[in-house]
């Protein structure tokens, strides 16, 4: 990146920056987990025969021919009950204590099993069965439990320190007989739901960056294209929390952040959307994609470079052809568009031969022309326009085959 | 007994046929002597009472253009469509009907009493235009006992006259539309495989290609528009039109154009022509294709090409066929009256099978052996609310449950089941059209069926959907579990009735 370009996304950043104080320490471009203290970690310790002692141990299976792994916990030692032939059950439940015991977080459940409460905290209960005496001692590791690991949310995607407590519970009153811990490091490869809580906060201030980057792709900002963004952050970005002075500063970095495009400065689209694939579900970008054909819009003509960014950027957001084209029918139709690009608004690409560009327009034809009997003026009005478009593509396209 | 017509009630012309004695359908001239009328209305200045329809409404464009209509066929369902004379608005239904009552009072001055009738109609027409062609009928002062596809009758017509056997594709390019109908045919039984039509282009799009020609000649030169007024326009429409008849039969079409900065000779050639049609013909093309498609046939599948329609004698529409199918077309027909003749055909086979006391002898005995099935000319479905597989949200979709193209009479049932827990009450829209987003499909009903309370989600709910060969449909939506029904049934006449009121007002106007 030049310096120019360093600065530039300073600037879009410290925008950002300010519409989300709590982002501050997580904004970086390209979003990297963040560096965990660690901790101690003894494995495989030798049990103490007259305590209850547990271990978990990280390990793959298969199933209708799909891997998966596994936290097998397995328990062994004594367990003192109040009598002989005790009722028990087991307990395991999970805590992320990666920033420490004393700053310990959930882990949420994950699967779609019954819970123990009402509660989303990930906890497992089992059946141990009566043990014969009041003093039981499991002389050799016992697997009491394989728990999927996507069974498991953790708050961070990465390394993190999962303290697993197995308690033995009287069946009787579900008093507690016995516990212990055990604490092993995992590298969980998906998002955690802070990740992901903050991930849709992050996607929705990079969509208000794109937006405006359609918005200004031909070198002018038009007010009603603004306005449409500012409401679309309104509406969008979670404020019910904040204060009436957060809000100002909002309004304040939403006008800064349109100053900045009017200004004439870009944005590295390709970079942001890297970005927004990487964190963003499907359904998210698709709601990208549709704000900025929205701000394509919004003035009642879609210019030759907003077009073209908006192609780059279904591209970029992992968007399917087909799915771009269905959502650019609704939103932008061919009647406000300035250049009427036949790989744009008829999908028909400059490395498709005779018969496949035929088989393709006769497609678009029949789709077409199914519409032009709607009931909807505007609908027929915009089947009319693509059917003349589609009859002049195929007369243009033979004659040029034909030389 | 009275007569059973067939008409042919076309964008730029119009005829009436009549079953004779013995079944064989004859063209029945107007007042004038005419075979064709001219679907032109006229307003009279003088007389606001005398509606002139036919070759004096043609004329009379020249003087008054404002007080004319034509090609109303193009906008025949549309609501907000409305001509206003003297301060009166008149739909496209009524318009249509002055049409209609001008055929059957010449024709039935001529041949007794006609008022049984089946009205031709575009092969893509649905049923909101199909409907509103009936009520011009009934407003004209017919019974309209059935609506046929103009390709469909065009076929029965050549099947019953002319020797055509196997995969027949009937191609009928008229004043306004385009229609293509692809049918099998074993001597007098003929069976509907697909139909496919453009409701905008027929002759008078080839005019406007050779109007726009002329004007841009004499824009060139003079740079000045030729045309200045509605009667102007009028006239070098029928310029154009002439011109492109002339092309069919030499290869150079002259004219003197007068205009407000001068006169000039223009030359109009048939290369210039075939260019500027370029893009109409890449949209028959593509429908001829896309019926093919349907029909899962290839060009060489298709045994014979029967014409129909005046614009099938344009050079370049015929130059075309020959080059696709590899042979020449049939067209030992009047292409302008095949119409016509077929739907007189189709009025004696719908009266043999509702009203057979009411049919000759003498007729029966001629449409004896002939038997036609046709097939749905739309699909019609639901909306429903299925999972998107991508996004994993709900989304409102149309799913077709009975299919275009499938022979009458036709049922099809889909299962479909409630959303959430507890759901009290479905709403069921009904639909017509092709396509999975509810956007582009007419809702044609929409109703509430309640549901027994407390219930889990996921209950299902039969839908099965009815078509019969009198183009009535059933549709009924059934809880499975509880076994109650929400049961709907459409008519062409169904919501047609017109008012006894306006039918009469109509009675009272002098059409010549």
């Amino acid at each position: 990146m030049s310096e120019v370009e360093i600065s530039i996304v300073f600037i879009a950043m410290a925008a950002a920056i300010v519409l989300f104080p709590s982002l501050v320490k997580n904004f970086k471009l390209p979003l990297m987990p963040p560096k965990r203290p660690q901790n101690n970690i003894i494995l495989f310790q030798k049990p103490n025969p007259n305590t209850l002692n547990c271990r978990v141990q990280l390990k793959k299976d298969e199933q209708d021919d799909c891997e998966f792994e596994f936290f097998d916990v397995e328990i062994c030692g004594a367990i003192h009950a109040p009598d002989d032939m005790c009722h028990t059950t087991i307990q395991i439940s999970v805590l992320d204590i990666t920033d420490g015991s004393q700053k310990s977080q959930p882990v949420y459940d994950n699967s779609k099993k019954p819970q123990m409460q009402n509660s989303d905290v990930f906890c497992r209960n089992a059946d141990l069965g009566k043990l014969p005496n009041k003093d039981t001692t499991l002389p050799d590791w016992m697997s009491v439990a394989k728990l999927q690991c996507d069974w498991m949310l953790p708050p961070h995607r990465g390394k993190r320190n999962l303290q697993f407590t197995i308690s033995i519970l009287s069946g009787q009153d579900g008093q507690e007989l016995c516990n212990a811990k055990y604490t092993l490091t995992y590298v969980n490869p998906k998002f955690g739901y802070i990740d992901l809580q903050e991930n849709i906060q992050r996607t929705k201030t990079l969509a208000v960056a794109i937006a405006f980057a359609v918005s200004a792709a031909d070198n002018k900002l038009y007010n009603c294209e603004i306005e449409l963004i500012k409401n679309w952050a309104r509406n969008n970005i979670d404020v019910s929390q904040a204060s009436n002075k957060a809000k100002d500063q909002i309004e304040k970095a939403l006008k800064k952040i349109a100053q900045f495009f009017q200004s004439g400065y870009k944005v590295d689209t390709d970079e942001i959307c890297r970005e927004i694939v990487e964190i963003a579900p499907v359904t998210e970008r698709y709601e990208i994609l549709e704000l900025c054909l929205q701000v394509a819009q919004a003035k009642g003509v879609a210019t030759k470079e907003e077009i073209s960014m908006l192609k780059n950027l279904a591209n970029r957001l992992e968007v399917d052809d087909n799915r771009f084209r269905t959502m650019m029918e609704k939103i932008l139709p061919v009647t406000i568009h300035q250049v009427k690009d036949m790989e744009v608004i008829l999908g028909v690409r400059a490395d498709m031969g005779k018969e496949e560009t035929c088989q393709h327009l006769n497609k678009e034809y029949r789709k077409w022309h199914a519409r032009v009997t709607n009931s909807d003026p505007q609908v027929q009005a915009q089947a009319d326009q693509m059917l003349q478009f589609i009859a002049e593509a195929r007369s243009t396209y033979m004659e040029s085959a034909k030389q | 007994m009275a007569n059973i017509a067939g008409i042919d009630l076309g964008t730029t012309f119009s005829e009436l046929a009549i079953l004779n004695t013995i079944g064989k359908p004859e063209i029945v001239p107007n007042a004038d002597g005419e075979r064709m009328t001219p679907s032109v209305i006229f307003f009279d200045e003088d007389n606001p009472e005398l509606i002139r329809v036919g070759v004096e409404a043609m004329n009379s464009r020249y003087l008054n253009a404002q007080r004319a209509v034509r090609w109303i066929k193009r906008n025949i369902g549309d609501t907000k469509y409305h001509k206003t004379i003297d301060g009166r608005d008149w739909t496209p239904v009524e318009l249509s009907s002055l049409i209609l009552k001008k055929l059957k009072q010449d024709c039935s001055a001529q041949c007794g009493e006609i008022q049984d009738a089946v009205i031709s109609v575009p092969a893509h027409f649905d049923e909101v235009r199909r409907k509103a062609t009936m009520d011009a009928g009934a407003l004209a002062g017919l019974n309209v006992i059935g609506i046929v596809n103009e390709p469909v009758a065009a076929a029965l017509y050549y099947a019953t006259t002319r020797d055509v056997s196997g995969k027949v594709l009937v191609y009928d390019l008229g004043g306004g539309t385009f229609d293509v109908t692809i049918m099998n045919v074993k001597g007098r039984q003929m069976d509907i495989i697909c139909s496919q039509g453009d409701h905008e282009l027929g002759g008078i799009d080839f005019d406007r290609e050779i109007l726009k020609m002329l004007e841009k000649s004499y824009k060139e030169k003079f740079k000045s528009e030729l045309i200045n007024s509605e009667e102007e326009r009028a006239k070098y429409e029928d310029e154009a039109e002439d011109i492109k008849k002339t092309l069919s039969r030499r290869p150079v079409a002259k004219k003197m154009l007068y205009g407000p900065a001068g006169s000039m000779k223009v030359e109009i050639t048939r290369e210039m022509f075939e260019k500027s049609a370029a893009p109409l013909m890449a949209r028959i093309d593509m429908l001829l294709e896309a019926a093919l498609d349907e029909a899962k046939l290839k060009t060489s599948e298709i045994n014979k090409v029967l014409l129909a329609g005046g614009s099938t004698r344009i050079a370049l529409v015929q130059n075309r066929l020959e080059k696709m199918f590899g042979f020449p077309f049939e067209a030992t027909v009047n292409v302008d009256e095949c119409v016509a003749l077929g739907a007189a055909l189709h009025a004696g086979l719908t009266m043999l099978r509702e009203k057979p006391q009411a049919v000759s002898a003498g007729i029966s005995s001629g449409l004896k052996d002939i038997n036609l099935t046709d097939v749905c000319n739309h699909s019609y479905g639901t909306i429903c609310a299925p999972i998107d597989k991508e996004t994993g949200k709900r989304i409102v979709e149309n799913r077709i449950i009975l299919k275009k193209n499938t022979p009458l009479p036709c049922e099809a049932t889909g299962t479909f089941y409630t959303v959430s827990k507890g759901q009290a009450a479905l709403e069921i829209t009904i639909t017509q059209g092709e396509d999975s987003d509810p956007k582009y499909v007419n809702k044609i009903a929409t109703h509430k069926f309640k549901l027994p309370p407390d219930r889990p989600a996921k209950c299902p709910i039969k839908v099965t959907y009815r078509y019969d060969i009198n183009q009535r449909m059933h549709c009924k939506f059934e809880d499975v579990q509880s076994g109650t029904a929400l049961e709907v049934d459409f008519c062409l006449d169904q919501n047609g009735q017109v008012s006894q009121q306006k039918a009469n007002r109509m009675k009272l106007l002098k059409v010549e």
